[in-house]
Order: C-alpha cells, then structure tokens, then sequence
C-alpha cells in the first residue's frame, strides 16, 4: 500500500512541478524523498550475511 | 552550453527515464515477474528523479532543480546497493530474471550512478544559468511536452500497478500474483 501511495505522491509533485507554482512542487518533492527514505528504512530490516 | 541546449538535454533525460520504466514495466507484464518491494522503491525513485527535469523544462535550468535529482539518485544508489548486496553471496541466484548478465537491481545500481555523473557533468557548464530571453523553456517546446506527459503517464501506470499488486495492504516481499487480480 505504501509504494502505491509513494507513486501517487511522485505523480502528483509531477503535475504541480508541470503546472503549479515551483515553490509547492520542491516542497512537496522534500516531503516525498523524506517517505522515501523512511519507506526505505523500513524495509531495510533483514540482516546483510557479508562474511564469505 | 545554452539554456535551450540544456533544456533540450533534459528533456532527452526524460525519455531516457521513460525507457527505464517502460522496460521495468514490459519485464513485470512480458516474463510475469512482480517487483519486490525494494524493486519498487527503485523504480519510484527513478520517478523521482525526473521532478528536476521536469522544472528544467518548465522554468529554465536552475541549480537547485539538478540538486533535487541529485538526491534522489544518491537515495536511488543506496536502495539499489542494498538489494545488490542481499544477493551478493556466492551460490545466491539473486532476484529475478538477469537481463544482459545483470538483474534489475543491478542496473538500476548503473543508472543511478550513471544520473549522478551526469549530473555532476552539466553542472559544471554555467551559461545554462544565465538569463536568455531568445530560450523560452515552455514555448513551441513540443520535444520537452512529449517527454513530461511521458514520464508522467508512466507514473500513473505505476500508481495503478502498485495497487493491483499490493492491494490495501503491505506488499509481499516475494510476491508472485496480484493481490487485487487473485480468486
């Protein structure tokens, strides 16, 4: 459910960096990359086996 | 370099976005193979790497506008570093199908760096940042159209994508059909 909300989030900082004014679309592009990261975050949980 | 040149750039950037999510997609809908829920933070952070572009296009090249993307591939690079290195065991087959030797992920790794060195490149040309009044970003600009409504249709793919995929709930970190589509 997460991703499918991220892609409507990108799609709409899309449409207001195509047609809004541009101070909304950059602050809505940080709002987005910081989900992102935290999305990431989350799913970033498994353990990394490096040793070989 | 002139801003029209470098508006022209991005838009070619765009296409080139497009291409990267048109195949992602065509490898989901052509072999059936789902992206996991790491593959889909890629391909949205490849999305999101398209916002600058799109700026460039509709205001003019401004530094900031390449500073956002330039995050977004850094972030792109980790996300993808990560799923490189969950398979990088000797004997691991990785996920999914490989294309040309590599697998999705891999070359997602590839395409971000790659954004970053490109965009590391065109800042260093500084004329693009100079007011030109013959370059206007949006008028008869039909190459730069095309290339926004493109990537922006790609998105909209995805949102509905995702949502077949997902449904309302966390999606499987393997999945194999759509959750929306199962009977």
């Amino acid at each position: 459910m997460e991703f499918t909300l991220l892609f409507l989030a990108i799609f709409i900082v899309m449409l207001v960096a195509w047609r809004g004014p541009r101070p909304l679309a950059m602050g809505l592009f940080a709002a987005v990359l910081i989900a992102c990261v935290a999305t990431y975050l989350h799913h970033a949980t498994d353990v990394l086996k490096l040793s070989f | 370099m002139t801003q029209t040149r470098a508006i022209a750039l991005n838009a070619l950037s765009l296409y080139a976005l497009a291409l990267l999510l048109a195949a992602a997609f065509a490898a989901q809908l052509l072999l059936g193979e789902l992206p996991c829920p790491l593959c889909l933070l890629q391909r949205i952070m490849f999305a999101t790497l398209a916002i600058g572009p799109i700026l460039n296009i509709r205001f003019g090249p401004r530094p900031s506008h390449y500073a956002m993307s330039l995050l977004a591939a850094v972030a792109g690079a980790v996300v993808s570093t990560r799923q490189v290195l969950l398979h990088i065991m000797p004997g691991d087959a990785g996920y999914g199908s490989a294309l040309l030797g590599y697998h999705y992920y891999t070359w997602a790794l590839i395409g971000f760096i790659a954004a970053i060195v490109l965009l590391a490149a065109i800042l260093l040309f500084d004329r693009q940042f100079e007011d030109d009044a013959a370059a206007s970003p949006l008028a008869g600009n039909l190459f730069g159209y095309a290339a926004v409504c493109l990537v922006i249709g790609l998105t909209a793919m995805n949102v509905v994508s995702a949502f077949l995929e997902c449904g309302p709930r966390a999606c499987a970190d393997n999945p194999v059909v759509y959750e929306l589509l199962k009977r």
